[in-house]
C-alpha cells in the first residue's frame, strides 16, 4: 500500500522490514512489526497513529537514535544497523537534523551556540553565509545571544529547526514539534518546516497526533499496532481526523471483542 | 570541547562547587602530606659532632633473613638502642696507612650543677675531640682520671666563668664526682649540638659501663690519603666485626638518630595517610561527578542525539573535571602549605619530631600533588563518565529523563565477595592470637567498609523497604512518601551512605581504640604499681641505689627498673617492642604485673617474662625457649618463665638485669621503685637521705607516674586522632556535598508535590523521615563495623570483652550526624520551600 509522492529519485530514507521489540520473554512488547517505507527527497511526511502504535519508535529507529531488533535502515546510501555508536553519532550530526517536542536546547549555551553545536562537535568549518540565511529564515537574528530560558516555546522550537538546518542534513526528523505550542505559534513553526521542504528541497519526517499539523505534510502515514495501516497523499485535516477517529473506534471494537 | 565543558560547568555551578570543594580539601591534605614526606626525604643533617671525621664505623641497624611462604627475604630494622662497635677495632683501623685518627667514641649523658642550675652535657673520651674537632683554647687536655676539659659554652653557662684549675662536680653514670678543669675547649664550627666535655679515654670507658664496646668509631684521614682506598680497607675490617661504614651525608644522619627517626616517621606517615586520602578523594570526586552526570542526564542525552559521540561526552566530562582539579590545585596548594606550617609546629611542640626539624621543599610536592590530583580527578571523571555511555540518545525525546534502576552486576558480586571476606576475617580473627589478631581486625575494618561502599545501592534499597512500615508509623503519609523516595534514590544516595559508614566505622573504631588503650594503660599502671615511691634520675641510677634503698629502715622492697626495647619477630618481619629490665629481688612487692602463669621469681639465668599478647604472638607457652634480639641486636634464646597481663603499661617483655647488662646504652636504672610500710614517716625521712646520696635524683610519688603516663599517652594519641579526624572530616564533607547537591536538585519534585496538595509541613516531615532513614541506616552499619573491630582489638589488647566508649564519643557521633543532616538537607529544602511552587515547576530540567 505504498504511495509514491514527489520525484521518483533515490529515497532519502528507506526502512526495510523494520521491527523493534522491547523487553524479552512473555512480557515482550512489539512496537514495530516489520515496516517497509521509503521517504523521498524534498517531501514532508507526517507519521500518525494512536498512542502505542509505534510511530515514535519508527522515528527513533529510522533516525538512528535507537537500534531496531531486526530489519534495515538506510539514510541515503548508508545502512545504519551495523554502525558503531560513534559512527552512528557522526552520521546523525552530519546527515540528520532533529526537532523534539521540548527540551531541545542546551541551557548552558545561547541561541547561536546551540545552533552551532553540531558543527562545533563535528569539527566542521561553519559556512557563515548559510548560517546567516538559516538564522534569517527562522527569524531569530536579534536573539542570537539569548539563553534558551529567555525565549518563548515557539522561539525555542525555531532555534531547534535552525540547528537542524545548520548542517544541511539529508533529512530532518521531528517528534511532535508543535506538541507544546499554542495554535498560532504551532502554525508558524509548521509553516517554517513547510518552507524548508519547498524552498531547500529538504526531507522532513514528522511524528504528530494533530491532524492540523499533519495537513502541512505531503503525505500521511498512519500506524497501528506496529504496522502501516494507511499511507496516502495528504488529504486535508478533516479527512485525516476522520481516518484517525475510524482507527480509534476500530481499536475499541477489537479490545471489546 | 574545553569551552563547551567550561560553559556547562558555569551553568551547573552547584555541582561544580561541590566537586571543587571536595578536590580543594583533598589537595590541601595531600599537599600537607607531600611536604611532610618531602621534608623527611630531603632531611640530610650536616655532620656537626663528627664534622671532622671522614669515615664513621657504627652498628645502627640489623638485617635478618626471614622465610615467609617459602620465600626468603631480608628485613632491616633500626636497632632501638643504637648498637655498639668493639673498641679493639679502633686500634686495628688506627694501624691502617692513611688513617690519622681512629677514635672510639662514647657519649655519656652528664649533668653539671653550675650556680644552682643543672647544665646538661655529653661527655666523651679525649680522643673523640679530634672528630669535631674541639681545640684547646685555654689549659691542657685531661691527663688524669679526675680531670676534665670542658666546652666554652659550659664554662660560661649560667654566668659562671670557669677557668682551668677550677673544681666542678659532674654527675655521670649515676654518681657525682668532683673534677678539676684541665682546659677549656671550643669547636671550630658552629652548631646546635649539646655542650661537650672530655675525660681521659680510660675514664670515659670506665664510666660507659662496657669498656670494650663503644658507640662508634670516628676516623680522620691523614692529609693526602686516598679516601676511597682507606674506606675500602676500613670496610673490610668493619665487615669482619659485623659493623657498617658510613661516609658523606650518612655521617650527619648517624649523629642525629632521633631526627632521622622523625624523618622516617614523616615519610611513612605522609605516604600511608596520603595514599588513603588520595583513594578517598577519588571516591568522593567520582561520587559528586556521578551525581552531577545523573542530574543533567537530559542535557547529555540531547548532546548525544544531536551531535556528540560517546567519546566526546566522556571527553567533555573529563575536561570539566580537569579544569576543576586545576583550580583546586591553585587554591589547595597554598592552603596546604599553611596547614603544614601548623602541623609542623604541633609536631614539634608535642615531641613527635625534634625541635628545629626543618620543613624542606614544597615545589616538588606541589607539582606532584597537583599532578596526582588531576590524575585522580580525571580517573574519577572517567569512572563517572562510564555511566554516560549508558545514556540513550532517545532519552532526549521523553518527557522525563529517568535513570534505569539497574546497578552493575559486577559491583554486586564484588560487594558480596568483600562482605564474605569480612565475615571470614571476623571468624578467623576470633581464633587468631596476638599481633595477627590485630592485623586481622584492621583488615576486617577495611574490608567491611569496602563492602558497604560496593553494596550501598542495594543496602539503601532494602533499608528503604524494611524501614517503610517504621517510617509510615512514625511520620504517617510523609513517611510513606519518604520510603518511596529512599527507594527511588537508592543509587544516588549510595555516596552518602558510604561516606557516613566510613566516617562512623573508622572514627568509631580507631578513635575509640586510642581511648581504650589510654584508659587500659593508665589502669594497668595504677593497679600494677605496688610501690608508693620511686627514685628517679635523669642520668641514671647505679645498682647501689637499689641496695641502698633496701637498707633504709621501713622499706619493704625496692627494685630497679630500666626501660629499653627488644626486637621480636612478627609475622614474617621484625619489630621493636617496649621492654623493661628489672631486678627480680623484691619485684613482686613493688610491681604487680598480674602474672597469670609462672612466676617472676623464676626470672633468673636465661629467662624472660612476656605479656600474654606478646607470648601468644610468639606462640610461646610457659617453659618454651623464645628467640628474639636485644636492643643492640644481640640474638638471645630465653626460657619463658612468666606470662603477665599488664603489658600495655609495663612493656611486653620483662628481662632481668643479668640478661640486659652490657646491651643497653648504660647499665643504669631509670628508676628504683620502693615499697614502704603504709604511713611510715620514718621511711620517708630515710628516703630523703637516699636522694642526697644520689645527686640529680628525686623521690616521686608513684601516683605521679600514672598521671605522667596519661599525659604522654594523650600526646602520642594526638597524631592518630588528628589523622583519623581529618579522614572522618573529609568523608563527612563528601556526604554533606552529596546531600546538598541532591537536596537542591529537588526543586521541581517538591513543587509538584505541593501543587498536588502536599502541605509544606508534610514536605518537611517527609524530608525529616528520609534523613532519619538514610542516616539511621548509615549509623547502624557504620556502628556495627566499628563495634566488631573495636571489640576484637580491645579483646586482644586488654582482655576486656566490652570496649569503653566515652560518653562524649556517643554524643559527637549522633550529634555530628544530626547536624550534618540539618545543615545539608533540612536547610536547603527549607530554602526551596520558601519559593512558591509554580515558580519551580516552570523551571526547565
Amino acid at each position: 500500500m505504498s504511495v509514491r509522492v514527489g520525484p521518483p529519485a533515490d529515497p532519502a530514507v528507506r526502512v526495510i522490514q523494520l521491527a523493534r521489540t522491547y523487553g524479552s520473554g512473555p512480557q515482550a512488547v512489539t512496537a514495530l512489526a516489520g515496516v517497509d517505507a521509503e521517504f523521498h527527497r524534498g517531501t514532508f511526511t507526517a507519521v500518525m497513529g494512536p498512542s502505542g502504535s509505534g510511530k515514535s519508535t519508527l522515528l527513533q529507529t529510522a533516525a538512528g537514535l535507537d537500534r531496531p531488533s531486526s530489519g534495515q535502515v538506510w539514510i541515503g546510501d548508508q545502512e545504519l544497523s551495523r554502525l558503531s555508536e560513534t559512527k552512528l553519532t557522526k552520521l546523525r550530526r552530519s546527515r540528520i537534523g532533529f526537532v523534539f517536542q521540548a527540551f531541545n536546547l542546551i541551557g548552558a549555551l545561547n541561541v547561536e551556540e546551540n545552533i552551532h553545536l553540531p558543527l562545533r562537535l563535528s569539527g566542521a568549518r561553519p559556512d557563515a553565509t548559510w548560517l546567516r540565511q538559516v538564522v534569517d529564515r527562522v527569524g531569530l537574528g536579534d536573539r542570537l545571544h539569548h539563553r534558551p530560558a529567555e525565549l518563548s516555546g515557539g522561539q525555542q522550537q525555531r532555534v531547534a529547526i535552525a540547528r537542524a538546518l545548520a548542517m544541511r542534513p539529508e533529512v530532518i526528523f521531528c517528534d511532535e514539534p508543535t506538541g507544546a505550542l499554542d495554535t498560532q505559534t504551532a502554525a508558524d513553526v509548521l509553516a517554517l518546516l513547510r518552507s524548508v521542504v519547498d524552498e531547500s528541497q529538504q526531507t522532513v519526517i514528522m511524528v504528530t497526533h494533530d491532524p492540523v499539523a499533519a495537513s502541512y505534510a505531503d503525505r500521511v502515514m498512519v500506524l497501528a499496532d506496529g504496522r502501516i495501516v494507511r499511507d496516502m497523499p495528504q488529504p486535508g485535516a478533516e479527512q485525516i481526523a476522520e481516518q484517525l477517529a475510524w482507527l480509534g473506534r476500530r481499536q475499541l471494537v477489537t479490545q471489546e471483542s | 570541547m574545553l569551552m563547551l565543558a567550561l560553559r556547562m560547568l558555569r551553568h551547573r555551578i552547584g555541582s561544580a562547587v561541590a566537586t571543587l570543594v571536595a578536590l580543594t580539601c583533598g589537595v590541601m591534605i595531600l599537599m600537607s602530606m607531600g611536604v611532610l614526606v618531602e621534608s623527611g626525604m630531603r632531611f640530610t643533617p650536616a655532620p656537626q659532632r663528627y664534622a671532622a671525621a671522614d669515615i664513621l664505623v657504627a652498628d645502627r641497624d640489623m638485617t635478618i633473613e626471614t622465610t615467609e611462604f617459602g620465600e626468603t627475604a631480608t628485613v632491616t630494622v633500626d636497632l632501638p638502642t643504637g648498637g655498639s662497635v668493639p673498641v679493639d677495632l679502633a686500634d686495628r683501623i688506627g694501624q691502617l696507612p692513611g688513617v690519622a685518627v681512629a677514635a672510639a667514641d662514647r657519649s655519656i649523658q652528664a649533668v653539671v650543677p653550675i650556680q644552682d642550675t643543672a647544665q646538661e652535657a655529653v661527655a666523651h673520651g679525649w680522643s673523640s675531640a679530634a672528630l669535631t674537632p674541639y681545640r684547646i683554647v685555654d689549659g691542657n687536655r685531661p691527663a688524669t682520671t679526675d680531670e676534665v676539659a670542658i666546652d666554652t659554652r659550659l664554662a660560661t653557662a649560667a654566668g659562671a666563668q670557669l677557668r682551668p684549675g677550677d673544681q666542678i662536680p659532674v654527675l655521670a653514670a649515676g654518681s657525682e664526682r668532683q673534677y678539676r678543669v684541665s682546659g677549656i675547649v671550643d669547636r671550630t664550627a658552629a652548631g646546635d649540638t649539646p655542650a661537650a666535655m672530655f675525660f681521659t679515654d680510660d675514664h670515659a670507658a670506665a664510666l660507659s659501663g662496657s669498656p670494650d664496646r663503644a658507640g662508634l668509631i670516628g676516623i680522620v684521614l691523614a692529609p693526602g690519603a686516598d679516601s676511597a682506598a682507606v674506606t675500602d680497607e676500613v670496610g673490610r675490617l668493619a665487615a669482619e666485626s659485623g659493623v657498617t661504614v658510613h661516609t658523606g651525608d650518612e655521617r650527619g644522619k648517624l649523629e642525629q638518630s632521633e631526627a632521622l627517626a622523625a624523618a622516617t616517621m614523616l615519610i611513612q606517615l605522609g605516604a600511608v595517610f596520603g595514599g588513603y586520602v588520595a583513594g578517598l578523594v577519588m571516591f568522593v570526586v567520582a561520587g559528586t561527578i556521578g551525581l552531577a552526570v545523573r542530574h543533567r542526564r537530559r542535557d547529555l542525552a540531547l548532546l548525544r542525539a544531536v551531535a556528540a559521540t560517546p567519546g566526546q561526552v566522556r571527553l567533555m566530562i573529563v575536561a570539566e573535571v580537569a579544569q576543576l582539579s586545576i583550580v583546586s590545585a591553585v587554591l589547595g596548594v597554598p592552603a596546604g602549605l599553611w596547614v603544614t606550617d601548623w602541623v609542623h609546629g604541633q609536631l614539634m611542640t608535642r615531641g613527635f619530631i625534634p625541635d628545629g626539624f626543618p620543613l624542606a621543599g614544597g615545589v616538588l610536592s606541589a607539582v606532584a600533588v597537583s599532578a596526582a590530583t588531576v590524575l585522580v580527578a580525571v580517573t574519577a571523571g572517567l569512572i563517572a563518565a562510564r555511566r554516560t555511555v549508558k545514556i540513550r540518545p532517545t532519552e532526549a525525546l521523553g518527557e522525563v529523563a529517568v535513570e534505569p534502576a539497574r546497578s552493575s552486576r559486577v559491583r554486586l558480586v564484588a560487594g558480596l565477595i568483600a562482605l564474605g571476606g569480612g565475615v571470614t576475617l571476623t571468624m578467623f580473627g576470633t581464633a587468631l592470637r596476638g599481633e595477627a589478631a590485630l592485623g586481622a581486625a584492621l583488615g576486617m575494618l577495611f574490608v567491611f567498609v569496602l563492602s558497604a561502599a560496593l553494596l550501598a545501592p542495594w543496602i539503601n534499597r532494602y533499608a528503604a523497604q524494611a524501614l517503610g512500615p517504621v517510617l509510615r508509623a512514625v511520620w504517617g503519609d510523609s513517611g510513606y512518601l519518604a520510603a518511596a523516595n529512599l527507594r527511588a534514590n537508592a543509587r544516588g544516595m549510595a555516596t552518602v551512605l558510604t561516606a557516613l559508614v566510613l566516617s562512623v566505622g573508622f572514627g568509631g573504631s580507631i578513635w575509640f581504640l586510642q581511648d581504650n588503650l589510654e584508659r587500659e594503660s593508665i589502669a594497668q599502671t595504677r593497679d600494677g604499681m605496688l610501690a608508693q615511691h620511686a627514685l628517679v634520675s635523669a642520668v641514671g641510677l647505679p645498682a647501689t641505689a637499689v641496695a641502698d634503698a633496701r637498707q633504709v629502715p621501713g622499706v619493704v622492697a625496692a627494685t630497679g627498673i630500666r626501660r629499653t626495647s627488644v626486637i621480636v619477630p612478627v609475622m614474617g618481619g621484625v619489630e621493636p617492642v617496649a621492654a623493661q629490665v628489672i631486678d627480680p629481688d623484691g619485684a613482686d612487692r613493688a610491681l604487680d604485673l598480674s602474672v597469670t602463669e609462672g612466676s617472676l621469681a623464676d626470672l633468673r639465668g636465661d629467662a624472660v617474662a612476656m605479656s600474654s599478647l606478646q607470648a601468644s604472638t610468639q606462640g610461646a607457652d610457659l617453659g618454651d625457649q623464645v628467640e628474639f634480639w636485644l636492643g643492640d641486636g644481640t640474638p638471645v634464646s630465653l626460657r619463658l618463665v612468666a606470662v603477665y597481663e599488664r603489658g600495655l603499661a609495663f612493656g611486653d617483655v620483662t628481662l632481668h638485669r643479668g640478661t640486659a647488662d652490657g646491651h643497653t646504652p648504660t647499665n643504669l636504672d631509670d628508676q628504683v621503685l620502693i615499697s614502704t610500710e603504709p604511713g611510715d614517716a620514718e621511711a620517708v625521712a630515710g628516703l630523703a637521705g637516699l636522694v642526697e646520696r644520689y645527686p640529680g635524683s628525686g623521690l616521686i610519688d608513684t601516683g605521679i607516674i600514672g598521671a605522667q603516663l596519661a599525659t604522654d599517652l594523650a600526646l602520642s594519641a594526638w597524631l592518630n586522632k588528628l589523622l583519623i579526624g581529618v579522614m572522618v572530616g573529609y568523608a563527612a564533607l563528601a556526604a554533606a556535598n552529596t546531600m546538598i547537591m541532591a537536596a537542591l536538585a529537588r526543586g521541581r519534585e517538591l513543587a509538584l508535590l505541593r501543587l498536588v496538595g502536599v502541605t509544606t509541613r508534610q514536605v518537611k516531615r517527609m524530608v525529616h523521615a528520609e534523613q532519619a532513614g538514610l542516616l539511621g541506616t548509615s549509623l547502624l552499619i557504620g556502628g556495627a563495623i566499628a563495634a566488631v573491630t573495636l571489640v576484637s582489638v580491645v579483646r586482644t589488647m586488654t582482655g576486656h570483652l566490652i570496649p569503653y566508649v566515652p560518653p562524649l564519643g556517643w554524643i559527637s557521633i549522633i550529634g555530628g550526624t544530626t547536624l550534618l543532616a540539618l545543615v545539608t538537607t533540612v536547610a536547603p529544602i527549607s530554602a526551596l520551600l520558601r519559593t512558591p511552587p509554580v515558580h519551580s515547576i516552570g523551571v526547565k530540567e
